[in-house]
């Protein structure tokens, strides 16, 4: 019964938490311009990432390690520092385009620009992260982010016709923007396949001193949790094709096309209901990111770390997510694009894979570290094939980002 | 025991299980005829950095100087006797606020954190 309990909650915070900036523009975007074409990307990109976050949550219950931890003590500090660098400015991208989405939400819920919110959206995340403890944020953030479940009220509303959605599953060519297409498939699969996500996991995993008797509950959670998510972000792509594409707007290159999505649906709620989604989701996702890269380095270099703790007990820690959250919010200020920002990362991501994904390879098939709960056939195939995609991806994206990028 | 895989980068704690670093560097003195011993391990920014290069060491060790004073211009270097077990993390039989090692984090405690408020 506690396990089940357990397994619940694990669920709703990670369907909560699966919907950011990233997933929410990428699938928007491809479902204005392609119709339900691109639903196989987020299908991929959802398979990817279950196996990933099963992967780490195993790692860190068998060998109490976390994956930056294990990555450092395995590789050695020298091969250590390219992941570490990589995904700190990657984090710091990402994070920048959160507090831009969670800022588009204060715009449109009050008409003051998004520029102004940047600092406050910063400062409330700071101070949730400063007094707040794991469990909080953890659990109460991710329980807001249900939230966006309205999107598949909407999808379902709407009765596309699912046998062509189902069709859209499998891949196949459009007849026109063929870079764009193929861009946009690139970015998907980068908002999908998050490293922050699985390295989050990891490291809540040791926050929730979690053992070997977490194994199922671990499986229950990644691949329940992630599927629900990947859910969500189906039925965005599909509400887009359908009301967006629909109506004829096949471009979405600005934040204050979105609200539309949900008004034929829900009326003036569904605008309501849009901007609470995309405020929460954004916000939610920034408080993560920020604590990520507080655990990332402090798990690199050794110093404590705990969200638990009170900040004057690991200030090195609580000094790096105090100073990425102001300093991520500064190009938003400026007044940086969200979101050519967020599509600009999320293919940037997708790039990056390789250097978090190979080492996955490595630390769970060594039996130092993983004993009996060594990779099987199927997850290193898994790993190899993530690997394999991550750098075709490499290869396919600075072109693409040239030729068929907004 | 295998010095690189087991030892190095690992974390240590102290005797009150405070983290203080990782295993940043491993210091072994050659004897004739002899394998090598290890004397001490090296935790720090100076360690790490010759670890890149010699002259990130030396830049390092410069900068380390400058911020710290002559406490801090060599990596801090814990005896190998002072170990006492080795396993999921090293533990050393020394107290973290004896040493020079976490002198930047109390810094950052005394005169950042604690000046915000809720800290």
């Amino acid at each position: 019964m506690k396990k089940l309990l357990e397994i619940s909650l694990g669920v709703v915070t990670s369907v909560g938490g699966f919907l950011e900036v990233g997933s929410l523009a990428t699938a928007a975007q491809a479902g204005a311009l392609f119709h339900f074409q691109l639903v196989w990307a987020i299908l991929l990109g959802t398979i990817c990432i279950i196996f990933l976050v099963e992967m780490a949550g195993r790692f860190a219950a068998v060998s109490k390690h976390t994956i930056a931890d294990g990555i450092r003590e395995r590789f050695g500090f020298n091969a250590f520092v390219w992941p570490l660098i990589g995904t700190l400015l990657l984090n710091f991208l990402v994070l920048s385009a959160e507090i831009g989405g969670a800022s588009i939400a204060g715009e449109l819920a009050t008409g003051i620009g998004f520029r102004l919110w940047a600092l406050p959206v910063a400062l409330i995340a700071w101070l949730l992260l400063w007094k707040g403890t794991f469990g909080l944020i953890e659990k109460g953030v991710s329980l807001l982010g249900l939230i966006t479940l309205c999107f598949v009220v909407a999808a379902v509303i709407l009765k596309p016709e699912w046998t062509r959605v189902a069709a859209g599953s499998v891949p196949t060519l459009p007849h026109h923007d063929i870079s764009t297409y193929w861009f946009m498939a690139v970015s998907i699969l980068g908002a999908s396949i998050s490293p922050y996500l699985f390295m989050f996991y990891s490291a809540g995993a040791i926050e929730d001193k979690w053992d070997k008797s977490y194994l199922g509950t671990n499986r229950a959670i990644a691949g329940l949790g992630m599927s629900f998510g990947g859910t969500i972000s189906i039925s965005v792509l599909i509400v887009a094709a359908l009301v967006l594409g629909g109506n004829g707007i096949t471009q979405v290159d600005d934040y204050h096309q979105l609200p539309l999505m949900l008004t034929p649906v829900f009326g003036f709620w569904g605008f309501a209901l849009f901007v609470a989604s995309l405020g929460i989701a954004c916000f939610g996702a920034t408080v993560e990111i920020a604590l990520q890269q507080g655990y990332l380095v402090a798990q690199g270099f050794g110093w404590r770390w705990g969200e638990d703790r009170k900040p004057r007990d690991d200030p090195g820690f609580a000094m790096v997510y105090t100073f990425t959250l102001f300093a991520a919010a500064i190009p938003i200020a400026l007044g940086l694009d969200p979101l050519k920002l967020t599509i600009f990362t999320m293919a940037l991501t997708a790039a990056s894979l390789p250097l978090t994904v190979v080492p996955f390879l490595f630390l769970l098939n060594d039996e130092a570290y993983m004993g009996e709960h060594r990779n099987g056939v199927i997850s290193n195939a898994a790993v190899l094939f993530i690997i394999a995609l991550g750098f075709i991806l490499a290869v396919v994206t600075i072109p693409l980002q040239i030729f068929g990028g907004s | 025991m295998h010095v690189i895989r087991d030892v190095l980068d690992k974390q240590i704690v102290d005797r009150n299980h405070v983290k203080i670093g990782k295993v940043d560097g491993v210091v072994a003195r050659l004897r004739q005829g002899k394998p090598p011993r290890i004397v001490a391990v090296e935790i720090g920014s100076i360690a790490l950095a010759r670890r890149l290069g010699r002259v990130p060491g030396r830049w390092m060790a410069i900068l380390a100087t400058k911020l710290g004073g002559d406490r801090h211009a060599n990596p801090h270097r814990v005896a190998w006797s002072k170990v006492r077990t080795i396993g999921l993390e090293i533990e050393l039989d020394i107290d973290a606020r004896e040493t020079a090692i976490l002198d930047w984090q109390v810094w950052l405690r005394d005169h950042i954190v604690r000046r915000i408020p809720g800290a």
